[in-house]
């Protein structure tokens, strides 16, 4: 699956999970070996008189502490432990454990440092006494281990940033100065992946506009980029979108990356907690912030150390009542400070130590203690545990909260070390997202799991230092992103079955975002275009100019002058609820990426759409029964088919229209037609 | 593609494999395998669950748990307010209920009795987030986006009928509620994804226009419509490039949609067939029209259909003030619907796989605000000494006991559980039921193993909490 990187892989199935709780326990007791393991000694800590939890207990030990050099294809001592019968045959020094005798048990033996120069593990910290007792109870109680599960390290990625020297440009590839067109083809050659060539200009402008302004391109726009004969048109224009020197388009981009950035930082007009006072917009900070293209490393401290304008995020939702300890404000600041901006899950870490990865409830509540005012009482399961754990970074090498510090001051500290330069993994994140934007899925998935394996760690890494190095600004890793060959590539249909079996062949096929639909509604049927007085019937759209496109030059092209208020900017609609627009109670990096059966049922029936379409309706046809005549019909049909789709219909299309709208067309007849063409996939999916 | 036959019944199932491929994109919840394996699924004892949600609060001593009758006096002390209606018999020896449920009195031997439902210690009483913790059995706030009961089922069981939305949501709607964004938290799929969600009816008369064409539209209109579409699809050129999953998910879903709409099963939504007289027995309101249009669902094959009240903040079952009065208005809406729909799904033979189900978020007292050992602020003033009917009445929140009714669907019959004190606080003093123990019982019932889960951002995510939940025996028939 794509989704989640297993960290105890199946021998035999590749969809079992990782966790299991309370299993009904396998015990295959019984089975004697000899031991050359010495006899019990007063230093090795009691075994634990309780019955053990394999997955609960077990596992996360040997996961933490063995499965590194002792697993996964490594066998350091000639000892590999992925499954039990490979701990029970042992290594080099015979078995490692001796089912149901822990006091003769190599395994137990080492943990327990008898042999002062065979210290297991032989790096990180030791056993304490009570992990060890855990162990021997397991040995004890015959070595449970769920069938076919094999161990494996949990992943962990280096924090790091790593620089990444570019490999010379193949002879025969195109010659371009994106770098990421060198780091790609030594990927595809070694995958043996042969790829097409780009996209034509028309998917091509589809896609930019959509991408990186939310807005689809009018045909005109299209039209002009085919004309443009320069050999960097393309790259022109993705500049041109993201050119913040323009109004019109730093506003447009703005207004698109609220949506991505009000799901990630649970921001909205409405919705659970407001009701009480207990949250807090950052809409007008969040807004300025994406028009001025505030560099990311800025705009993570103001979010993380914030002003009056930009702290509902790290106030997070505060109920009212009580809540559950993992669920207390500064918990929540902590979860979502490191989701968003880590690619961290510190939901498990914040109840209890985590069983997928190596994070602690210590380490959540040290995160945590940065964003209260005093330190809170650290809760196992929301039962208090008579420990407080002082303020501290997940990560201290990249610096230091001083616990004495008040809070505003440990905010400030935080938010220093989390965008030092020293850490990869801020950049590596933010770029991952985007890339996973423009081109389906990211680099790596899912993209708040980044200890996972990214399918090309060139790219990513190149594409996190380079952001960096220019001064953290995002549109510039967009321009990067969207002017490399590998974006221009034909999408794919089907993502691959696996994870494990991912190979990056194109981005794949994308369903407009809520709000991206509702836009392209509103902007192909309600929203003013070009020329104004161009309404059907009257002067239609000539041929060979369609939609007055003749007028418009390169340079007046993207034309955001007619946009009209756009969903992004209202209130969660029953439409762009059943599209997916979240309620943003919980952090959202992903919508729902394919269509179902209610949402499609809203938009066959549901009033909102039907409202906006009767309105559109009425615009296209300003005097009812004014388009009498066949050629008039005609005009009126490729009008719509030149402002919904941006291209003329083929002579069966304008067949099957004409039976819609009706000689002479009626109201009601360009309303379905209307409909049927937003309801292709070629309007709904940007291919 | 597409079939024009309307008696071709197909497939909400179908989708299933939409979201599948959905999955593979990345975010879904999958099953874990050891849920396969492990939480081997019970025999399901019924196929289809009615959730009747008394929205607000229920107080139980004016309902289904009557206590020692204490009239109306000018003078009298708050703390003395017990029940404020006579209590009745009812078709069950040792069952009384209060006064203005004679209805649901005569067919108490169909099904059993909860009287020690007891809600969480939320703290400050909002209503909204002990509904939360009603439908998905956690306490909010939670990490992930919980699903509601109607989702996991619609998830697990899938639907009934495949012409019928498998999670039907009727009665609650949002405009101009002031706790809406509360409720909404709710009322979704959450991480199970939209496919999963409440089909939302929001009024019950209006029940058919979601299953049929937009307002104002002919079906002739809406036939064209349709059939040029498809037309229109095999026209494009896109049509010609690869086939992807976005655009079969796509084109099933408009598939799927209109199955939904040309369906002989989309007259189920249609209150308008019902026989007069069978119509004017339900006739008490949104909520009575609410249970007709339950019983036409279930008729036709529905799989989770909930019937709220409404709840709207100080209304309803809200009863802050005159708490008396609206009590008895208030049964008189659901007395005669729900006795009817007991009924009817007997008399057709269909309550032996129906499960219903009466509940309320929680109680109320006269004078207690949560619960004698976890007491929270009061939101209500109630004068110590009543000299105005506006003060009589269980004005406050408790949350220590409240009642359950379960009809059908392998619910033990006649039965009465649980016991509550005879004097105020009337807390539960035997057999105390919590929520994550009920939802184990309906999940059992429904052939759901209250350890079932999915697995959602790599970790388990249960139907019950953490797993937790016990299905009580003595409920099961």
């Amino acid at each position: 699956m794509l989704h989640t990187k297993p960290k105890l892989k199946s021998g035999t199935e590749a969809q079992l999970p990782r966790l299991r709780f309370g299993l009904v326990t396998i015990l295959l007791g019984g089975l004697f070996l000899a031991s050359n393991a010495c006899a019990e000694s007063p230093r090795i800590p009691p075994a634990a008189t309780r019955q053990v939890d394999f997955h609960r207990e077990v596992l996360p030990l040997l996961a933490r502490h063995c499965a590194r050099c002792h697993s996964s294809g490594k066998h350091e001592g000639e000892l590999a432990i992925d499954s039990r019968q490979k701990l029970l045959a042992g290594g080099g020094s015979g078995p490692a454990v001796v089912v149901g005798h822990s006091d003769k048990s190599l395994l137990i033996e080492l943990v327990s440092g008898g042999d002062p120069d065979r210290i297991m593990p032989s790096e990180g910290r030791r056993l304490t006494a009570e992990e060890i007792g855990i162990l021997r109870a397991w040995i004890d109680q015959g070595v449970v281990w769920e069938n076919g599960l094999a161990l494996s390290a949990y992943p962990t990625a280096r924090w790091e940033p790593r620089s990444v020297e570019l490999p010379p440009a193949a002879a025969a590839a195109p010659v371009t100065d994106n770098p990421l067109d060198r780091l790609l083809p030594p990927y595809l050659a070694k995958q043996g992946v042969k790829v097409d060539g780009v996209v034509s200009n028309r998917v091509y402008a589809r896609r930019v506009y959509e991408d990186l302004v939310g807005l689809p391109p009018r045909a005109a726009d299209i039209e002009a980029l085919e004309k443009d004969t320069r050999p960097d048109k393309r790259t022109l224009l993705v500049r041109r979108l993201l050119d913040n020197g323009q109004q019109n388009a730093r506003q447009q981009y703005a207004i698109h990356w609220l949506t991505f950035w009000n799901d990630a930082l649970r921001n909205d007009n409405r919705g659970p907690g407001y009701i009480d006072g207990g949250r807090k917009q950052i809409s007008v900070w969040l807004r300025q912030s994406l028009e001025q293209n505030k560099p990311y490393d800025q705009f993570v401290r103001e979010l993380i150390a914030p002003s009056p304008a930009s702290e509902g995020f790290v106030k997070g939702i505060v109920w009212r009542g009580v809540v559950n300890a993992s669920q207390k404000p500064e918990m929540q600041a902590a979860q979502n400070v490191s989701q968003v901006f880590l690619g961290i899950n510190l939901k498990c870490a914040s109840c209890h130590d985590s069983f997928v990865s190596e994070w602690k409830l210590d380490d959540a509540y040290g995160l945590a203690g940065v964003f209260a005012n005093a330190p809170p009482e650290v809760h196992r399961c929301d039962s208090p545990v008579n420990r407080v754990i002082e303020p501290r970074f997940l990560y201290s090498k990249l610096g230091k909260v001083d616990p004495k510090a008040p809070l505003a001051e440990r905010r400030k500290q935080l938010a220093a070390a989390l965008t030092s330069k020293e850490d990869g993994r801020l950049a590596r994140t933010i770029v991952n997202r985007l890339w996973a934007r423009l081109l389906g899925r990211g680099l790596i998935e899912p993209v708040d799991a980044m200890d996972n394996p990214p399918w090309n760690a060139d790219i990513l890494d190149y594409l996190a230092t380079d952001l960096v190095e220019h001064g953290y600004d995002l549109k510039h890793t967009l321009e990067l992103i969207a002017t490399s060959r590998a974006y221009q590539l034909p999408s794919v249909g089907a993502p691959s079955a696996t994870e494990k079996d991912y190979v990056f062949r194109g981005p794949l096929v994308k369903r407009l975002a809520a709000e991206q639909f509702i836009d392209a509604v509103s902007a192909a049927i309600l929203w003013k275009t070009d020329p104004p007085n161009a309404t059907a019937g009257q002067s239609g759209a000539s041929a060979g100019s369609p939609n007055g496109a003749s007028s418009n030059s390169v340079e007046t092209s993207p034309d955001f002058s007619k946009v009209g208020p756009r969903a992004a900017l209202a209130d969660a609609d029953n439409l762009a609820r059943a599209l997916g627009r979240p309620s943003r109670e919980q952090v959202v990096t992903s919508r729902e990426p394919a269509a179902t059966t209610l949402q499609v049922l809203e938009l066959t029936n549901g009033t909102t759409l039907d409202n906006l379409l009767k309105r559109g309706a009425e615009q296209l046809v300003p005097k009812p029964a004014a388009v009498t005549d066949q050629t008039a019909v005609n005009q009126l049909i490729e009008q719509i088919y030149l402002r919904t789709l941006a291209r003329r219909p083929l002579p069966n299309e304008i067949e099957i229209a004409r039976g819609l709208t009706g000689t002479p067309a009626t109201r009601e007849g360009v309303q379905d037609l209307v409909w049927s063409l937003i309801m292709l996939p070629e309007f709904q999916l940007v291919q | 593609m597409f079939n024009h036959n309307p008696a071709t019944r197909r497939d909400f199932l179908k989708t299933a494999s939409a979201a599948t491929l959905a999955a593979l994109a990345g975010s879904a919840p999958r099953l874990a395998a050891a849920a396969a394996k492990i939480d081997q699924a019970p025999a399901a004892k019924a196929d289809t669950l009615i959730v009747l949600w008394m929205g607000g609060g229920m107080a139980h001593t004016e309902t289904f748990d009557p206590k020692r009758y204490v009239e109306f006096k000018k003078g009298m002390k708050a703390h003395d307010v017990l029940s404020t209606f006579p209590s009745i018999p009812t078709v069950v020896d040792q069952i009384k209920f209060s006064q203005g449920l004679e209805n649901v009195a005569k067919v108490m031997d169909r099904g059993l009795l909860i009287r020690t439902q007891q809600g969480a210690n939320l703290g400050k009483i909002l209503h909204s987030r002990h509904q939360f913790h009603w439908h998905t059995g956690y306490e909010p706030p939670v990490t992930v986006a919980a699903p509601h009961l109607g989702a996991w089922i619609a998830r697990v069981r899938g639907p009934n009928n495949p012409a019928i939305p498998a999670f039907i949501d009727v009665n609650q709607p949002y405009e101009g509620n002031g706790e809406a964004e509360e409720l909404k938290a709710f009322q979704t799929a959450g991480f199970l994804g939209s496919e999963f969600g409440p089909f939302r009816v929001p009024r019950p008369d209006q029940a058919v226009a979601t299953v049929r064409p937009p307002a104002g539209m002919s079906v002739e209109r809406f036939r064209r419509r349709q059939e040029a579409y498809q037309k229109l699809v095999l026209a494009s050129p896109a049509v010609q490039q690869a086939s992807d999953f976005q655009r079969e998910s796509l084109l099933r879903s408009i598939d799927n949609t209109n199955r939904l709409l040309n369906s002989p099963a989309a007259k189920a939504f249609d209150l308008s067939l019902e026989p007069k007289e069978v119509y004017d027995r339900y006739n008490t309101g949104h909520f009575g029209r609410g249970c007709l249009l339950a019983r036409r669902l279930t008729e036709a094959g529905a799989r989770y259909i909930e019937v709220s009240t409404e709840y709207v903040p100080f209304l309803g079952w809200d009863t802050h003030d005159n708490g008396h009065t609206r009590a008895a208005d208030m049964k008189r809406q659901i007395d005669a619907p729900i006795a009817q729909l007991v009924l009817d799904l007997e008399q057709r033979g269909l309550l032996n796989r129906t499960l219903i189900v009466l509940a309320s978020e929680f109680s109320r007292d006269v004078l207690m605000e949560g619960k004698p050992e976890a007491k929270v602020e009061d939101q209500v003033s109630q004068p110590a000494v009543i000299n105005e009917l506006k003060y009589f009445g269980m004005h406050r929140h408790f949350t220590s006991a409240g009642c359950v009714l379960m009809f059908g669907g392998g619910a033990q019959r006649g039965l009465l559980y649980g016991r509550t004190a005879e004097e105020r606080p009337c807390t539960a003093i035997e057999n105390p039921v919590s929520i994550t123990d009920l939802h184990a019982t309906i999940y059992q019932l429904m052939g759901i193993s209250p350890r079932y889960h999915l697995e959602i951002e790599q970790r388990p995510f249960y139907v019950t909490k953490d797993g937790k939940g016990q299905p009580i025996k003595a409920l099961m028939a």
